[in-house]
């Protein structure tokens, strides 16, 4: 699943924001925005966003934040002859016809991607098929611990890596996935 | 504007018109005129109407300034609707999805049965909105319109409504995914899309009744408890 892009515009013009927001969102998805009038409404410990979309005066004032996240943020400029990224920094000037934008603003994103396609595999690790198993058994998070000595917590985090690769939240879902698969069999399902 | 501009534009609200006892043949009536001749509030019908066309749309505030009656006479006929339409149209899909099947494909029957445990899930709260939550509701609201004020905690503690996250919606969710990503084997591709597109149907109509029912219903049943309560 391609993962939701968390991003932060911070503009003072609402209008330039709202447009902003409405080409990512009907261009870009999934993708979830937030938006900001100004740096000092920016949540200061508040999450790491993965872009941020911003002017250059609010850029250089906030230098501090914003250079070691350069290649995440996007500079909104009016000015037409910027390039799209020059120094490692990714501009977009606001007067280009809509298809450039979006083109813009696809490679913007597909850059940044790039660096951070982690190794994903779709197949669950052979503890993972132990975890399923036995949820498709219908055991509970402490049963499953029992089972295969080890804690809770590990538990908890091998239910949401399994849910993370299949996609699947329930427990339904899972079971059917197990059968589906042949990690059980349907007769020892109740 | 005329109502039947709008539906010829978005046919999917024509189930959600019929909710509300609209039927087709709008011929050149307004908006206005249609709820006139229905007896509807026209700012309810839209604002239901915006809702489920614009996901983003979600007025919270001046949904809350609806009668409670409205709101739950409303999510009374979405649940009919899903017993008495979508329930037995996915259904209707499955089974020939199922029995169209020649090359003795087992996983089709299982993702049958994993709809089932989901229809189950639904129909029993479904029931239980019937029996309990919305007679609660509804009593709560004319209690406190009467302004009788008993001090009997025979509130019925139905906090669970208060969820974010629903089972309703996680089940359909992943029976859409598990048909889409993990379906294997020979299968009628037809009637697989018939089956997906109905499934999509019903769950993006549950995302709209959920809302309702989480954001807007809830609020004011606990709001009505704390002053019911004083």
């Amino acid at each position: 699943m391609r993962r939701t892009k968390q991003i932060a515009i911070i503009l003072s013009d609402t209008l330039q924001s709202a447009g902003l927001q409405s080409l990512l969102a009907d261009y870009f998805p999934p993708v979830e925005i937030l938006n900001f009038h100004s740096f000092s409404d920016f949540p200061e410990n508040g999450n790491d966003f993965h872009y941020y979309f911003t002017k250059a005066d609010t850029f250089m004032l906030n230098v501090d934040f914003f250079l070691p996240r350069r290649s995440r943020t996007l500079i909104i400029t009016s000015d037409e002859k910027t390039s799209a990224s020059s120094m490692g920094y990714n501009y977009l000037s606001t007067g280009l016809p809509q298809e450039s934008l979006i083109e813009q603003l696809q490679q913007f994103f597909s850059t940044e991607e790039s660096n951070d396609m982690t190794e994903r595999s779709k197949e669950l690790s052979l503890r993972e098929k132990d975890v399923l198993k036995l949820i498709a058994q219908g055991s509970t998070n402490k049963d499953i611990a029992d089972k295969l000595n080890i804690s809770l917590n590990t538990v908890l985090t091998h239910r949401k890596n399994i849910t993370a690769r299949l996609g699947i939240k329930t427990v339904s879902g899972l079971t059917f996935y197990a059968i589906m698969n042949g990690l059980v069999s349907s007769e020892l399902i109740g | 504007m005329q109502m039947s501009e709008v539906v010829e534009e978005h046919p999917s609200l024509i189930p959600i018109i019929n909710r509300f006892g609209i039927r087709l043949g709008l011929g050149d009536k307004s908006v206005q005129e249609i709820c006139d001749e229905y007896q509807l509030d026209p700012d309810f019908l839209l604002i239901v109407i915006n809702t489920f066309l614009n996901e983003e749309y979600f007025p919270e505030k001046k949904l809350q300034t609806f009668h409670t009656s409205q709101i739950i006479d409303y999510l009374v006929k979405t649940n009919n609707y899903y017993l008495y339409f979508q329930l037995p149209n996915i259904e209707h899909h499955l089974t020939s999805f199922i029995s169209m099947n020649i090359s003795g494909n087992q996983t089709l029957a299982l993702i049958g049965k994993f709809f089932f445990s989901f229809k189950n899930e639904l129909v029993a709260r479904i029931e239980n909105d019937d029996r309990q939550w919305f007679p609660y509701c509804l009593a709560l609201s004319g209690k406190l319109q009467e302004k009788i004020h008993k001090k009997d905690n025979q509130a019925l503690s139905l906090n669970l409504e208060k969820r974010s996250e629903d089972v309703i919606e996680e089940l359909l969710a992943d029976l859409k995914r598990i048909i889409v990503k993990h379906l294997s084997g020979d299968y009628n591709l037809n009637l697989c899309y018939a089956v997906v597109s109905s499934i999509s149907s019903l769950e993006k109509d549950i995302r709209q009744h959920n809302r309702i029912r989480f954001r807007i219903l809830a609020p004011m049943v606990d709001a009505m408890e704390k002053l019911s309560v004083k």
